[in-house]
């Protein structure tokens, strides 16, 4: 009989970062930081939204518990909007809500989907709220009308979305990923399959817009461009393996100033690396549980991460009595996120 | 730089691609992008169609990705032994993360706890070309032998921006949703195991089918088929491909919507620890701000699916393509000029008959 086998015992926090005080009472399914200033939000499996204002001194940081927000069923995405003050989030009950941190006030319901919503992103440019959904549409909301601006429809369920104005990549099951040129937002720019072999867990869009990253539940990242001049430096490459065991990749997050980027998985670890040099830059020890989400904030100073349980291991694997939900807090050194450029050539980003 | 001559890929591409536009599966939407982007000098229409690019489709990586028809026929099983787990193992001692062969960096790691070791078999799934499904077979088998992740629940392709070999993907979230939203129901932990354990098995059984079998590309699958041509396709391919297991109707709760109100979180009753409280996982935090309550529904969002975005799109599209067409008037008096034409490109090919006179 198959089983997804035992999880792996050991230490929450081999690399001593800082600890988020009162995390989520459930696995953290995302964690986005304000454009603005150090306030963390984390969404979760036990229905809530929560924010923490983070303070740097000196080398470590602190956390403060700022407000929380609830949903009728878990959380599974959100976003913050260019300005800093308002919250999207979205989930299972396959409603977004818009939080407004600033004026105090009620959530309100700005999007519905047919199935829980699994990506949402704000794109300034365009002043909308781009949803994702299990329904397999991308729908496109003006908070201020009940009805979706635009529907998308998608080739198979959302699983993963990245906004770089005017780019968007939008990874479905079945390995499809479709780009979009948000400046004509209502037709595919490009549909393609995916360079990884398995099911499709996140992506990210270059800084440049000159393509994008896929990760996959294989253990593997690819290097996408999407100007055919550009194929050559198409690649892939292996990461988040132990010897035999294949974990999935769950988060890829640019660097905001260097433009490297952090991995992290199922096995528990992140580690930083240089695509241009194809390069790891940084390793980091593995946590004792899988790394669902995790992201930078506005000035690259903190990476945060949650380790939790991700489901990776199915039902069997769930001990809500004993599993422990963290959020961590890492500040990245120059040498792990600032790109080293290769022997004889420039650096470019 | 390769050290024998490569297949010229120009070559290859022209005959196959006559051969694949030919075929019910060409999706001219594939085909949306355009070298010169913005600086074009032709018209890209708005709609999905567009011109096709003029390396065909293989323009995503090196490796070609040929669709054509298999001559050679299907049947015969991969001779090659697999390797024991034993060897496997020291082939670990070379630390190489990327894939690429170009790559002339070896990584800056430390020597950390998490350096992971990487089997050296890129070469071959990197360049891989689906011309013969004997190579296919091979990578495949090569794939399950070292490649299997721990995530099963997974859809599969073994070449590079092709099609899946094996469709149904059901991500983390969707199966820990179903989990939480079966608990809710009041099922036991037990029984929610039992489903999953079904899905696996199921899964299983399918990448067994796919390594056992003849290798059939995924063209002449009907279940990747529905997958790839997208809209309308169902919404769990595990209930399109019912084998009359049980675990189909199982997973029809994975898409279906909870109407349970209230928060409860994940509480599965009869949990064999018993020490499970539903005090611990509804603890909220009293430092956190009021906590806000959830805002009653907008009697508004009913509708969500009108659409109310001024420019119609298909409308636009319609109207290009009539002026390709110089068609203006009626279906039925289309311009003479299309029959006089060498060469139709999709969209302008005419339904009836041409009239008598171009006979």
């Amino acid at each position: 009989m198959a089983g997804f086998g035992a999880a792996p015992a050991g230490n929450h926090n081999p690399n001593k970062s800082f600890e988020v005080i009162q995390p989520p009472s459930d696995s953290v399914s995302s964690l986005s930081f304000s454009p603005r200033t150090n306030h963390l939000v984390a969404t979760s499996w036990d229905n809530q939204v929560r924010c923490w204002e983070l303070t740097r001194n000196g080398a470590s940081v602190t956390s403060v518990p700022k407000a929380s927000m609830s949903h009728d069923q878990p959380v599974l995405c959100s976003a913050w909007k260019d300005d800093g003050t308002t919250v999207f989030s979205g989930g299972c009950d396959k409603q977004a809500k818009m939080w407004s941190l600033m004026s105090g006030g009620q959530p309100v319901t700005v999007a519905m989907h047919d199935a829980p919503i699994k990506e949402i992103a704000w794109i300034p440019e365009m002043n909308v709220l781009v949803t994702g959904s299990w329904d397999k549409t991308l729908k496109y909301w003006d908070t201020r009308q009940s009805n979706p601006v635009h529907t998308q429809q998608l080739p198979e369920r959302c699983y993963a979305l990245t906004v770089r104005h005017p780019l968007m990549v939008v990874g479905t099951a079945d390995r499809n990923l479709v780009v979009f040129n948000l400046q004509n937002p209502q037709a595919e720019f490009k549909r393609i399959t995916s360079p990884l072999k398995y099911q499709t867990r996140c992506v990210a869009a270059f800084p440049d817009q000159q393509g994008f990253l896929v990760g996959s539940i294989e253990g593997r990242v690819g290097v996408h461009h999407l100007d055919d001049s550009q194929i050559s430096k198409n690649f892939t490459f292996k990461c988040h393996r132990d010897n035999n065991d294949i974990y999935s990749v769950n988060s890829l997050n640019f660097h905001p100033v260097y433009h490297t980027f952090a991995t992290a998985g199922s096995d528990g670890a992140f580690n930083f690396w240089d695509k241009d040099s194809k390069q790891r830059l940084k390793a980091m020890s593995r946590c004792s549980q899988p790394i669902p989400c995790s992201a930078f904030n506005n000035d690259g100073t903190i990476y945060a991460y949650s380790v939790c349980y991700d489901w990776s291991k199915g039902a069997e694997n769930h001990n809500p009595a004993t599993a422990k939900t963290y959020i961590f807090l890492h500040s990245p050194q120059e040498a792990e996120v600032k790109a080293k450029p290769r022997v004889g050539t420039s650096n470019r980003k | 730089m390769p050290l024998k001559k490569e297949l010229c890929r120009n070559f290859q591409r022209g005959s196959s691609i006559k051969n694949f536009i030919a075929s019910p599966y060409f999706d001219l939407r594939w085909f949306s992008s355009c070298q010169y982007g913005e600086r074009c000098k032709f018209l890209h229409p708005t709609q999905q169609q567009s011109r096709p690019n003029a390396f065909g489709f293989g323009m995503h990586s090196g490796s070609n990705q040929q669709q054509k028809a298999n001559p050679f026929g299907f049947g015969v099983q991969s001779s090659s032994q697999p390797r024991p787990a034993a060897d496997f193992a020291s082939q670990h001692n070379q630390f190489k993360p990327f894939e690429n062969k170009w790559t002339r960096f070896s990584p800056i790691s430390n020597a950390s706890a998490t350096s992971s070791h990487h089997p050296d078999n890129q070469i071959q799934s990197g360049n891989h070309k689906c011309t013969d499904p004997e190579s296919c077979k091979q990578l495949i088998v090569e794939d399950f032998e070292h490649e299997r992740p721990s995530w099963t629940l997974t859809c599969y392709g073994h070449c590079k921006y092709a099609p899946c070999d094996i469709s149904g993907d059901i991500s983390y979230e969707e199966l820990q949703s179903a989990a939480y939203d079966d608990a809710k129901r009041g099922l036991s932990l037990q029984s929610i195991v039992e489903r999953e354990r079904n899905a696996l098995n199921f899964k299983l059984t399918e990448f067994e089918n796919l390594l056992r079998g003849p290798y059939v590309a995924p063209l002449s699958s009907t279940a990747s088929q529905s997958a790839r041509l997208g809209f309308g396709a169902n919404t769990s391919s595990l209930s399109a491909q019912n084998t009359g297991q049980s675990v189909a109707s199982s997973f029809g709760v994975l898409h279906a919507s909870s109407n349970a109100g209230g928060s409860s979180p994940y509480v599965p009753s009869n949990t064999a620890s018993g020490s499970l409280s539903s005090s611990t996982l509804q603890q909220t935090a009293s430092a956190f701000g009021p906590s806000y309550l959830p805002s009653g529904v907008s009697q508004q969002m009913l509708n969500p699916t009108n659409n109310n975005f001024n420019i119609v799109v298909g409308q636009k599209a319609f109207d290009d393509q009539q002026k390709n067409n110089v068609c203006q008037s009626g279906h039925e008096s289309r311009d003479a000029s299309v029959w006089l034409k060498e060469k139709w490109s999709p969209g302008e090919i005419p339904e009836e008959a041409p009239p008598d006179t171009f006979i």
